[in-house]
């Protein structure tokens, strides 16, 4: 009895598992096919990429994209570890609550209304669209996500521990810089690695802010996916997984790292 | 207290945030609330709002909107819930929880095109359809297809909260639960699910809302046929320039965005005042 | 008997409040160099706020705290010559024991093999000269415990100040470290100032207790004095069993409850003052119920290993705890006997200062 329905959990998970990344894998499975449909496989071949690193264009919207990643979880980053540090240190309740509020405004406001609001900004002040304005934006909506990860790390940190460091003779800087944010620095790196996923991963809001000379790989995929298929496209996507690959490993172990240098026991799943 | 004292004494370094809030968190939602009165030639008006109220297109655009929000919300818990029970009875949760997530690492775009490929005419879906000897059928550009895509989508951040609750409910419950004499079902829709709700209601939240404003779905895999507020709002903004009429959808969205939130129980740290202002 | 010694640390009149709450009320004690002291109170009486005031990190909301005959109320906390061992040990998870260990000798700019070979010492002073290389995270409970000390320790400070440091642990470890807490306290000669609320604790490892309640000292002085003499009711009853029954002081060495008078050693009370007189457990003896100076009604009892634990009740129906090593009938009436000396006599919202004076008048006669 146990066995049987053992087996069915099972296969629920893998169907759901296959689901999941059957598009992706038919995907990255056409960027190899002769041909220039995703109907039928027409042999292997790598001409696709070649294409793909043949086209300056998107070569270039690869590298700015990067470029806007790489900066604009850096300066979220900062930013949002800073403000991590300030909510943390308020010390009445209502300024706190109102504090986490308008951080989660962004979080859970819908990426369109993101987008709107940041062009009718963005053209009030008079800042020309292009790489600054896309800039401010992806630093905009993952400044809420690092303080999110990195408030708990600070929340859990002991009072004590701070009073040990101080009582063993840190000043202010001393305290921050050798106590706070190496305890607090797996939360650092998860809110950098957020921050780096969704500059990734943006399309809304990079789509109404942009203007016309500047581009994202989102932004361009959807204007040449509505022109249909194109297997350049799925070229791109086999790179894109490998780099989320990267990414997420990066991710795991940083994750292991963080737990491993946790002197509470971590809660371990009961079962 | 003098440990608080000492580190706050020195607020400089809490100004940047301060200033993300006001500049990227508060002026745009007020900015938007202050176009939305605004028409088309810049006049001060209320015209979108009576406009809106009074169409029958904008409204209808809204339900259905709504509508489809409810059934791919419907759709994607119906898929998670079991997902995530499974998946906290297996071996491995955490790797199997990191395969689950990882989809969310590709580019959403890149998801929706891989079905433009799958469910076009000569398609991988159609000739399934095809061998079992139903015949090749219309499936992109329609209702079916977004609702797909849009679940395929969203079903880990469906996942990841319902687990979460999953995973965090004391084992020690459905053992008490057992040993009171209750049946498997028993223990499950009286003891595991309602102590379970507060993660459904956090994917509910994670789900229901984007739902909502999923524009490029609509005009990729929907055909234009699906028009959601999201759609409305980007068709305003950047193609008939309407600022003031996308600005009034805009409002419309936030305040059913904060309705969901409500509904939901807000939780612990979301937002409402800060919106509501 | 005046001291003077000059005290290492002293608190006058120090007072603190968090808005309309008070946690201190008017608190002076003074601590001798190289002595162990103990603040002992229940959990919320306000001795852990005492020692966060000597370390620094509570401010005083009035009164002075002083250290080596300086007033150091505004002097942060890292400038203090004390350490502290935290109740939850505070040890920083990223760095290892070693590290853990030298991070305040870093702070203070000590050359690099001097900070090696104290921190060597240090380790060997806590029984832990090869765990250096080991992550906070391997290291037992225990052993945690030993690097927070050591962590403290190793700054050679003047005072040392412990915030229960033993709560963590389990009875018998807890034993040990009573043991060699106090060993460690007589081998460095510096002053310990330690927080408990387990009043064996404080009687065994002690040179001197300060017993407190709702943010003040109720009383001060040696184990033994603290255990004989107590001030009043909720010490006799904080420290030890006691049996606390309500009397009259007929006159000086005469005091009457359960409607009998007995011959007693205290004096200094009006003539017929109210009072309660305190007998312990184990100051009782059993004898025929026709041969007591009292006669109880066993009401139960508990075998506690090494004695038994009887409970009686008087014809007043005060309950009387007995120690003893014999079993007794339970419902049968047993005759209670005790020496005049046995007898504790507290008057009824005695201040310290007023109780010294009365025990050194009617002691020195």
């Amino acid at each position: 009895m146990s066995l049987h329905r053992f087996k069915w959990r099972n296969l629920y998970l893998w169907l759901v598992f296959i689901v999941l990344y059957a598009p992706i894998i038919f995907l990255i499975v056409y960027s190899f096919s002769k041909g220039d449909t995703m109907n039928n496989f027409h042999g292997f071949t790598w001409s696709h990429y070649q294409d793909l690193f043949a086209d300056s264009r998107l070569i270039a919207i690869f590298l700015d994209t990067l470029l806007i990643a790489l900066l604009s979880s850096i300066l979220a980053t900062v930013i949002g570890t800073l403000g991590a540090l300030g909510i943390n240190n308020t010390t009445k309740a209502i300024t706190k609550n109102t504090l986490l509020s308008l951080n989660n405004i962004l979080m859970v406001s819908p990426d369109v209304i993101i987008g709107a609001s940041f062009l009718i900004f963005f053209t009030a002040l008079k800042i020309p669209l292009g790489f600054g304005s896309v800039l401010l934006s992806h630093i905009a909506f993952s400044i809420p996500i690092v303080v999110l990860m990195v408030l708990p790390k600070i929340q859990e940190m002991s009072g004590s521990l701070l009073d040990a460091a101080a009582d063993l003779g840190a000043n202010n800087w001393q305290l921050l810089s050798q106590v706070v944010v190496p305890y607090i620095m797996p939360g650092i790196f998860s809110g950098f690695f957020m921050a780096l996923t969704y500059s990734l991963d943006d399309f809304a809001v990079t789509f109404f802010v942009t203007g016309n000379g500047f581009s994202t790989l989102s932004v361009e995929i959807y204007s040449r996916a509505r022109q249909g298929i194109n297997l350049e496209i799925n070229a791109l996507s086999g790179l894109m997984f490998l780099m989320a690959l990267v990414l997420v490993v990066g991710y795991y172990f940083i994750n292991q790292y963080s737990s491993r240098h946790r002197h509470t026991a971590t809660r371990g799943r009961r079962k | 207290m003098q440990r608080k004292q000492r580190l706050s004494r020195n607020t400089a370094y809490f100004i940047p945030y301060m200033l993300w809030i006001v500049l990227f968190v508060i002026a745009p939602v007020l900015l938007l609330i202050y176009q939305s009165f605004f028409d088309i030639n810049g006049q001060l008006t209320l015209a979108n709002y009576q406009t809106y109220f009074s169409s029958n297109t904008y409204l209808m655009m809204t339900l259905n909107s709504v509508w489809y929000a409810f059934l791919i919300t419907l759709a994607t818990l119906i898929i998670s819930y079991p997902t995530a029970y499974v998946l906290n009875e297996t071996k491995h949760p955490q790797l199997w929880l990191l395969l689950i997530i990882m989809p969310t690492w590709i580019n959403l775009l890149l998801k929706a095109y891989a079905f433009i490929g799958i469910f076009s005419q000569a398609g991988i879906a159609n000739q399934f359809l095809s061998f079992i000897g139903i015949g090749p059928k219309q499936l992109l550009f329609t209702n079916f297809s977004f609702i797909f895509v849009a679940a395929y989508i969203q079903i880990p951040f469906m996942v990841l909260p319902i687990y979460n609750s999953i995973s965090e409910l004391n084992p020690s419950y459905v053992n008490a639960s057992r040993d009171l004499g209750a049946t498997n079902w028993q223990t499950f829709s009286k003891v595991i699910f309602p102590l379970t709700l507060p993660g459904v209601k956090a994917g509910i939240q994670a789900v229901f809302i984007p739902s909502l404003s999923l524009f490029m779905l609509t005009r990729l895999i929907g055909g234009n046929k699906v028009i959601t507020l999201g759609t409305a709002i980007e068709e305003h903004f950047l193609t008939t320039m309407n600022w003031g009429m996308g600005s009034t959808i805009g409002v419309v969205l936030i305040i059913a965005m904060v309705i969901i939130m409500l509904l939901t129980g807000g939780g612990k740290r979301r937002t409402r005042k800060g919106l509501t202002k | 008997m005046a001291v003077n010694t000059q005290p290492i640390v002293r608190l006058n009149h120090v007072y603190k409040s968090y808005g309309d709450h008070q946690i201190l009320k008017d608190i002076n004690l003074e601590l001798e160099a190289g002595k162990f002291y103990t603040l002992l109170g229940p959990s919320g009486c306000g001795k852990t706020t005492i020692l966060r005031t000597v370390a620094g990190f509570t401010a005083v909301t009035s009164g002075d705290v002083e250290f080596d005959g300086a007033v150091i109320n505004d002097l942060p906390a890292n400038q203090r010559q004390v350490n502290t061992v935290f109740q939850d040990y505070a040890l920083f998870p990223h760095m290892n024991v070693a590290e853990n260990v030298a991070f305040g000798l870093k702070l203070h700019k000590v050359p690099r093999n001097e900070i090696d070979q104290r921190v060597q010492e240090a380790l060997a002073m806590v029984q832990l000269a090869d765990f250096g290389d080991r992550e906070i995270s391997e290291i037992s409970g225990g052993q945690q415990q030993r690097v927070a000390i050591a962590r403290a320790l190793v700054m050679r400070p003047k005072v040392l100040l412990l915030d229960e440091p033993l709560s963590a642990l389990d009875a018998k470890l807890r034993k040990d470290m009573q043991y060699e807490l106090r060993d460690l306290q007589q081998r460095l000669g510096i002053t310990f100032l330690f927080v408990t609320h387990d009043q064996e604790e404080a009687l065994a490892m002690s040179d001197e207790i300060f017993v407190m309640n709702a943010g003040k000292i109720l009383q001060g002085g040696t184990p033994v004095d603290i255990y004989d003499e107590p001030i009043n009711h909720f010490v006799a009853n904080f420290i030890g069993e006691s049996n606390i029954i309500p009397g009259k002081m007929l006159k000086d060495y005469q005091v009457e409850f359960v409607g009998k008078t007995f011959e007693c050693a205290d004096g200094g009370m009006r003539p017929n003052e109210a009072v309660e007189v305190v007998l312990r457990p184990e100051d009782l003896d059993i004898v025929a119920a026709d041969q007591g100076k009292l006669v109880v009604t066993v009401d139960s009892q508990l075998f506690r290993g090494n004695y038994f634990e009887i409970v009686a009740y008087d014809s007043d129906h005060n309950e009387w705890l007995v120690h003893s090593t014999n079993p007794a009938d339970e419902g049968e009436p047993i005759g209670l006997t005790f020496d005049p000396q046995d007898i504790h006599v507290m008057r009824l919202n005695e201040s310290e200062a007023a109780f010294d004076a009365r025990l050194e008048q009617y002691e020195d006669d």
